[in-house]
């Protein structure tokens, strides 16, 4: 199997040696297959969060390794661990993570603001992925001011700037209704079927009992349950 | 236009979008800066002025002195002096203090001489017969007193001298001829009752600047009582009140410094969650903590090289427009007749960068370096 995630007995411990010391997630060993849509499963508090946050090079695993594209980047300096996530990971935040203040515009482009790409370059990609979200009519409103599932749908567009191999979505429909549960689904497969690779950490049934969701990795208490047969 | 550029343009957003907060922060800045280089352009300009005045002065002051008071010095002298090697020209000089039971001030009269014609800052001319007389602007200020009007001094007992005001000297060299009366040698002689053979001082010039001491040497050997004053001394002196007086100045001066540390703490201490959160969105969606340091970077100079320059442009007006009207109350116990001075635009480059690095540095410092915390800290807090 092409695996574009591979992690080997990753273990994370927060406020390690403290009272309040938790072990996260334990001994974990998974592999996230390029251009499929995987999902974690679980309860609350089963890590799935603290699991979507190493794959997508957020933090450093206590122990383990952690594979992007082959490469181990469990050990990697902050510099270079910044340098995969920005090539390689869109990220669709829980409560999206939006700058207050500032226009979807903005919003969406602000990932490529320190990098060298051209600026004429920059509003072609902009424009074109505001298209495909509907969101051009919005495009000078400040976030604010936006519905749940507008807001949802910048941070969409957000991930998808720089281009990225993966996108990783944190329980996308928490602070959705069904019906704008289903939109966020649609636009998920549209971008699978562009070829990019999904995974998205929920306990929404309404993701995980989707017929066409084949690779669910259940969670529970910081280890993986089992995984579906491929 | 790329990267850096770009995270520039996002910073000067991002002060936007809190203007409130900086616009109040940029206000103290300035206020702050402008008390600073009001102190630093006026205690400038005021020194920079006296020394140039000085400069115009002879190189020995020649004083006679008796019982280690200083006397009036016999004329004969000169004959003497002029047989020095080195010596240039020399000149008698007639002056004294007036004290003025009217207004409670002491004036100085002083005979018009040479060097006097150099100050060509007057408005009217110089006396020329015993009853005309040009005054310093406070002298003038005080006797509310105008050209051509009259002006007597009380020579004793119910006896007056009665002069007409021919010149007032402009408040560009207030701070030599503030408290001036000109007159006349021979009005001067006959109101102090000199003896005729006799002058207030004499002023020698010197050749060769490097002679100086040299020649001071040999007057004092000629004239055991004499008291010769150089030039550098002079401006040693007034170095010194001008230190002194510049302690007051001083201790204002850090009053503000200090001020503007605790402003600089204030912003050190923290940074707020909200930027908290923000650092960690932009770490997370890519933002090298690099990228992070560069914002706040251009955050804080923007906001600290604006108000450094407002308050510069403040102070300047302040002090050379308005006549430093908010420090004079400060600065009063420079005289006893406290000269209404204009003072010229002399600015010390030198200050204004030793300020610079004194505010904008460590105000751009406190932005950093506490988001620097925050930028190296993992992203991933932004997920919960
Ligand atoms: N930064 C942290 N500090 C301390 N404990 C944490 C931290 N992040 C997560 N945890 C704990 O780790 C466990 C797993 O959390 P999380 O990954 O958020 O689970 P999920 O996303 O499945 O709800 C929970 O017990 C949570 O309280
Ligand atoms: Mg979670």
């Amino acid at each position: 199997m092409d695996a574009v995630i591979r992690t080997e007995g990753v273990s994370k411990v927060f406020n390690a040696g403290l009272a309040d010391e938790v072990r996260a997630i334990a001994a974990v060993s998974i592999e996230i297959p390029r251009g499929r849509i995987t999902v974690f499963k679980g309860p609350s508090g089963s890590g799935k969060t603290t699991l979507l946050g190493l794959i997508g090079c957020m933090s450093r695993p206590t122990e383990g390794k952690i594979f992007v594209e082959g490469k181990d980047v469990a050990k990697l300096p902050e510099r270079f661990l910044t340098n995969v996530r920005r090539k390689t990971f869109g990220f669709i935040f829980q409560h999206f993570n939006l700058i207050r203040g500032l226009t979807v515009r903005e919003n969406v482009m602000l990932p490529l603001y320190p990098t060298d790409i051209d600026g004429r370059q920059m509003e072609r990609r902009m424009e074109e992925i505001l298209d495909k979200l509907d969101l051009t009519a919005k495009r000078a409103v400040k976030v604010e001011k936006l519905s749940g599932g507008q807001q949802q749908r910048v941070a969409i567009a957000r991930a998808m700037i720089n281009e990225p191999a993966v996108i990783l979505a944190d329980e996308p429909t928490a602070h959705l209704d069904t019906k704008l549960s289903e939109d966020f689904l649609n636009i998920v497969t549209t971008l699978n079927i562009d070829g990019k690779t999904i995974v998205i950490a929920t306990h929404d049934p309404l993701i995980y009992d989707k017929p066409y969701i084949d690779n669910i990795i259940e969670m529970r208490d910081g280890a993986v349950k089992e995984t579906a047969p491929l | 236009m790329k990267g850096n550029g770009r995270i520039i343009e996002y910073a000067l957003s991002t002060l936007a979008r809190r203007k409130f907060k900086n616009f109040s922060v940029a206000a103290v800045f300035s206020v702050l800066i402008a008390v600073l280089s009001s102190i630093l352009f006026l205690t400038h300009a005021y020194k920079t002025e006296t020394l140039k005045l000085l400069d115009n002065s002879p190189a020995i002051i020649l004083q006679n002195m008796s019982g280690g008071r200083h006397e009036l010095i016999p004329t004969e002298y000169i004959k003497t002096l002029s047989g020095i090697a080195g010596v240039g020209q020399i000149a008698p000089r007639y002056w004294g203090y007036y004290y003025d039971s009217l207004t409670s001030a002491n004036y100085t009269l002083m005979a018009v001489d040479e060097g006097m014609q150099d100050v060509k800052l007057i408005e009217g001319r110089m006396p020329q017969t015993d009853t005309e007389c040009a005054v310093g602007r406070g002298v003038a200020d005080l006797r509310q007193a105008g050209l051509k009007d009259d002006f007597f001094l009380i020579t004793g007992a119910e006896q007056s001298v009665n002069l007409k005001i021919v010149g007032i000297f402009t408040a560009n060299s207030a701070i030599l001829t503030n408290d001036l009366v000109v007159m006349t040698k021979d009005g001067l002689v006959k109101f102090f009752n000199m003896p005729a053979d006799r002058a207030t001082d004499i002023t020698i010039e010197v050749n060769n600047p490097a002679e100086v001491s040299m020649v001071a040497r040999k007057i004092r050997h000629a004239f055991p009582n004499s008291r010769p004053i150089l030039k550098s001394e002079l401006i040693r002196t007034y170095d010194n009140i001008f230190n002194w007086r510049g302690g007051i100045v001083l201790t204002m001066f850090f009053g503000a410094i200090a001020a503007f540390m605790i402003f600089v703490w204030d912003k050190a201490t923290g940074i707020n969650a909200q930027e908290r959160q923000e650092i960690g969105i932009l770490k997370a969606i890519g933002w090298e903590t690099s990228d992070v340091l560069t914002l706040k970077f251009w955050e804080g100079a923007v906001v600290a090289i604006c108000s450094f320059f407002t308050g510069l442009i403040l102070a300047y007006v302040h002090v050379f427009y308005f006549n430093a009207q908010f420090l004079a109350p400060v600065l009063k116990g420079w005289s006893v007749l406290f000269p209404r001075f204009e003072p010229m635009p002399y600015i010390d480059i030198y200050q204004i960068f030793v300020l610079f690095f004194l505010t904008v540095v460590p105000y751009v410092a406190a932005g950093v370096v506490p988001s620097w915390k925050a930028a190296i800290s993992d992203p991933d807090v932004v997920m919960r």
